[in-house]
């Protein structure tokens, strides 16, 4: 009968019964069972049908003397949650497409200059048209000028916040994943806590 | 036959209570020992459920007291006995079921049928 027993004790932590309320009843009900067992008799004589739904019979108990903890938080979403997520999501993409540009791109700021001009002068379908005859100039926005990053290795940077954008965006997906409705209904146990009660 | 038992069932579902501190009212007794007593008397309520619910109400109503001791030869027991409230319950109830059963006796007791156990 230890695992009606075990079975009880989870029931009751779940519902959040005190640890000395719970002994209590743990321990009075194996008194009885063994007393009933020592005299012949069954855990039916003890517990009648309630022995084929042990959770069921600890909860009816518990609440009957109304001992349960506080009810669980309502599994009800935030109404920011969504687009928190969502704007998280986007932040954290373009950083992480930045990042990845960086690399493609090249190693230095020089190089990374030197490339957004080629880029907008070049031939063909990436040339960049506008009125009228003669080279484009184009402008190079004063953080990527060749000046201010000459010399500056942005690769090693490029790479942290490469990983770090990549770590963030599956952190979101994750925190989003295991916090939307009906997660918890089917992981009753936070999806891997290991009960005390062992 | 499982109608029958259905009805007996449910019949009993509303003085459980009353059932239970009367038994109590014998004396002293932890949860088992109430269930034997019952048993006893030719009531068998246990195998509608156990009796442990039930006494966790009583319990929180404040209809009976409870206090631990040693039981013959094995662990400490949770013993209960009647409160002051518990006896008034008891008396109270004990009289509405008299007055209900005389009722029902006065509408089913001039049918004729054979009284199986």
């Amino acid at each position: 009968m230890s695992e009606f027993i075990d079975e009880c004790r989870r029931e009751w932590r779940r519902l959040g019964v005190p640890d000395p309320v719970a002994n209590e009843m743990a321990a009075d009900l194996t008194a009885d069972l063994e007393e009933a067992e020592a005299e012949g008799g069954s855990p039916e004589d003890v517990l009648g049908n309630s022995v084929f739904d042990p959770r069921r019979f600890a909860a009816a108990w518990a609440t009957a003397r109304g001992v349960t903890g506080p009810p669980p938080a309502p599994d009800r979403p935030s109404p920011w949650r969504p687009p928190v997520a969502f704007a998280l999501t986007v932040l954290l993409g373009l950083v992480t497409a930045v990042a990845a540009l960086m690399l493609l791109v090249g190693r230095s700021g020089t190089s990374i200059a030197v490339a957004a001009r080629r880029f907008a002068a070049a031939p063909g379908p990436f040339r960049l048209l506008r009125p009228g005859p003669g080279p484009i100039v184009v402008p190079v926005p004063a953080p990527f000028t060749a000046t201010r990053f000459a010399g500056v290795d942005l690769h090693p940077l490029a790479v942290l916040v490469l990983v770090a954008g990549v770590v963030g965006l599956g952190l979101v997906t994750f925190l989003y994943w295991t916090r939307r409705p009906g997660f918890r209904r089917h992981h009753p146990d936070g999806g891997g806590r290991s009960p005390r009660w062992n | 036959m499982a109608n029958q038992e259905g009805r007996r069932s449910q019949l009993l579902r509303g003085v459980l209570d009353l059932c239970l501190l009367a038994v109590i009212e014998e004396g002293p007794a932890y949860g088992y020992e109430m269930t034997k007593r019952l048993r006893g008397r030719g009531l068998s309520i246990v195998g509608e459920g156990s009796i442990y619910p039930l006494l966790g109400r009583l319990e929180r109503d404040g209809l009976v007291e409870t206090h631990r001791a040693a039981s013959n030869g094995g662990p400490p027991r949770k013993y209960y006995s009647l409160s002051p409230e518990g006896v008034r319950v008891l008396e109270a109830g004990v009289n509405e079921w008299k007055v209900a059963r005389d009722a029902v006796d006065g509408a089913l007791g001039l049918v004729k049928a054979e009284v199986l156990p």
